[in-house]
């Protein structure tokens, strides 16, 4: 009765073109997005509770998303600092190549992710331009930390990119209070420069982390997808699914389907929590 | 000026330039202690600079900056404790009231009881008690500045500096707040700069004021002296509102077409010598023609252009017959108006009580050497 009310204070009759454009949205939504998403759930738990926590539970299922959670971990660490860093430096200083320099590190995005693996196993690999002089106990392709740097490589810019903006349209005048206040260069970043970035971190954490969890393209080629060894979520994914184990792949998809949300749900129920008090 | 070395804040011939501009030149003034003085000057007066000069968030090309008899000029801006109310208050967004407060003597690493005490009683001067917990962006305008100044007293300042204070603030609240806050600073006894560009500002909050032209001061002085009393024609005109007649110096008289003022002293204007007469609206009367009584010199006869009303006075505008037509704004109280209420198109008398002669530099070179 309601939609219709509305529909006659605008239009002076019943506005059809409300609920059929609605309509045609879902339709177009559903095979392209929400079937998809479903189908995991649905598939996964299909054959009952059971057989999903006994896939989840086998230890190399357990192992890749362990593996992917310590090597999103420490490339969400790095990439923080060091977006945090760049940031500050960018937008205190102007100095020839500025420009240039905010462009290098927004790059990697641009890159498609096979591309970046093969560039960084053409650097590191062990006939690599760098790798080849590594000694043989040294090698880091096809470990746990060349899949950091992967993931590094492919987040480089996400955190640097949320940071940025906020550290920009942040008053000048802010530190140059904290500075007649008596407050040193370290004072001012730690007491009045950080508390306002607080936001823009857990938000920059957040997708950095989520991007390197389902990371797959630089990491199949970098990290020789052992099983146990080096073989992350993803990778376990399309490992069991080749091998015609889809309950196992299944299991493990909708833990990663999960966790999405849940990143998703913070990066968007709790914007205005991160930006305000 | 007999003590050159003391007040609480010496400025000591401060210049600066940006490229080829110059933004300050030779700039010397000095603030007592607990003494409010004001810049006034129009935006791109170099005002701002002046006060980010003192606060050392900008180095001067040349000149000296004393606070207290230590010569800071070279020193950081965080080594100088000056206290600074920036125009948009630049609270800290994430600290709440108590913090922004302590902020100062939580740098200063004195202890976390001294800090409260100090805090609570900063509070109480500014009125804040209700709002001690909340957040900047919970707080008024005024508030807000509040909190700021608290936060600069915080530590006791070397001097308080005033960017546009009131800038942000509506018409009436800054009324308000001015009145607020000069009483507040009358209490605390610290040295004050203001800078600003409205003049009833400047007017009513200053001990003292200069006013600033094109990075030079024009004047400076006590407000009752600028304004009864302006040195140049930018001065008469930009403090209050001002009447200009060019004319010569004459036999002790101002001779301009038809108009002859007596001088009492033509102090050092030579035979001859070209100049102008300034005088302000509040200083002229008007009479019908022939009715002139002795208080005032008579100066021209005019014909009433324009009459409106504005509030507490009238404002008159009245075209001389003589100066090439040239008109005079005269402003006339409520008692004038009754007794001689004026309609447009009548001929009137106009008389001076009080003006000035000014010398007519034509030249920008020829005002550095204004008169004394």
């Amino acid at each position: 009765m309601s939609a219709n009310l509305s529909g006659v204070r605008h239009t002076r009759g019943l506005d059809v073109f409300k609920p059929l454009s609605v309509g045609v949205l879902l339709a177009m939504m559903l095979p392209l997005v929400l079937l998809p998403i479903a189908s995991i759930f649905i598939f996964g738990l299909s054959s009952g509770l059971g057989t999903f926590w006994q896939a989840l539970t086998a230890p190399d299922a357990i192992f890749a998303l362990k593996l992917s959670f310590i090597t999103s971990i420490w490339a969400t660490v790095f990439n923080i600092l060091f977006g945090l860093f760049a940031a500050y430096v960018l937008s205190k200083y102007t100095f020839w190549g500025r420009n240039a320099l905010i462009v290098m590190i927004s790059i990697p995005t641009a890159i498609p992710t096979a591309v970046a693996g093969f560039a960084l196993l053409l650097l590191w690999g062990p006939y690599g331009i760098l790798g080849r002089y590594l000694p043989a106990d040294m090698q880091i392709m096809f470990t746990p930390y060349a899949i950091i740097l992967a993931n590094i490589f492919v987040t480089f810019p996400l955190a640097f990119g949320v940071i940025m903006p906020v550290l920009e349209t942040m008053s000048r005048s802010l530190e140059e209070a904290a500075a007649t206040m008596g407050a040193n260069r370290w004072q001012t970043f730690w007491h009045v420069t950080l508390p306002s970035l607080r936001g823009a971190i857990v938000g920059g954490a957040l997708l950095t982390f989520a991007r390197s969890v389902g990371e797959f393209g630089s990491t199949i080629l970098v990290s020789g997808n052992l099983s146990g060894r080096t073989q992350t979520a993803p990778l376990y994914i399309f490992a069991k699914f080749n091998e015609g184990q889809v309950e196992a792949a299944n299991a493990v998809a909708i833990v990663l389907a999960l966790f999405s949300f849940v990143i998703f749900s913070i990066l968007f129920f709790a914007r205005d929590w991160l930006e305000s008090e | 000026m007999a003590n050159p070395n003391g007040g609480a804040v010496l400025i000591d011939g401060l210049s600066k330039r940006f490229g080829t501009a110059s933004v300050l030149e030779d700039i010397n003034f000095r603030v007592d202690e607990g003494e409010i003085f004001v810049l006034l000057g129009a935006s791109g007066s170099g005002k701002t600079t002046i006060l980010r000069i003192i606060a050392g968030l900008e180095n001067p090309d040349s000149g000296r900056v004393m606070l207290h008899g230590k010569d800071v000029t070279r020193l950081p801006a965080r080594e100088r404790g000056t206290g600074v109310i920036f125009q948009s208050y630049a609270l800290f967004p994430k600290m709440n009231v108590e913090r922004n407060i302590g902020f100062g003597l939580k740098l200063r690493r004195q202890q976390n009881s001294s800090i409260k005490n100090r805090v609570d009683e900063l509070i109480e001067l500014v009125h804040l008690g209700d709002h001690r917990a909340k957040f900047p962006s919970q707080l008024s305008g005024g508030q807000q500045q509040r909190v700021a100044i608290a936060r600069a007293l915080a530590y006791d300042p070397e001097v308080l500096l005033f960017d546009e204070p009131f800038g942000a603030l509506d018409a009436q609240i800054r009324t308000t707040l001015r009145r607020e806050i000069k009483s507040l600073l009358k209490k605390i006894n610290v040295p004050s700069i203001f800078i600003t560009h409205d003049q009833e500002e400047a007017l009513e909050l200053g001990d003292r004021l200069a006013v600033l032209n094109a990075g030079r001061i024009e004047q400076q002085g006590t407000p009752f002296e600028v304004y009864m009393r302006p040195e140049t024609e930018y001065v008469a005109t930009f403090l209050g509102a001002a009447n200009l007649l060019l004319g010569l110096i004459r036999e002790n008289r101002f001779v301009s077409d038809e108009v002859s003022l007596d001088l009492e002293d033509v102090g050092h204007f030579r035979e001859g010598q070209s100049v102008k007469l300034v005088f302000r609206p509040e200083d002229v009367f008007l009479r019908r023609p022939e009715n002139l009584s002795q208080h005032y010199q008579p100066l021209a006869e005019g014909t009433v252009e324009e009459v409106s009303f504005v509030g507490a006075f009238e404002r008159v505008s009245v075209r001389l017959a003589s100066h090439g037509g040239q008109t005079i704004i005269v402003t006339r109280p409520k008692t004038e108006t009754a007794a001689f209420p004026l309609e447009v198109g009548r001929r009137v008398t106009a008389g001076v009580v009080r003006f000035r002669i000014l010398p007519n530099f034509t030249l920008a070179s020829e005002r550095a050497g204004r008169v004394a």
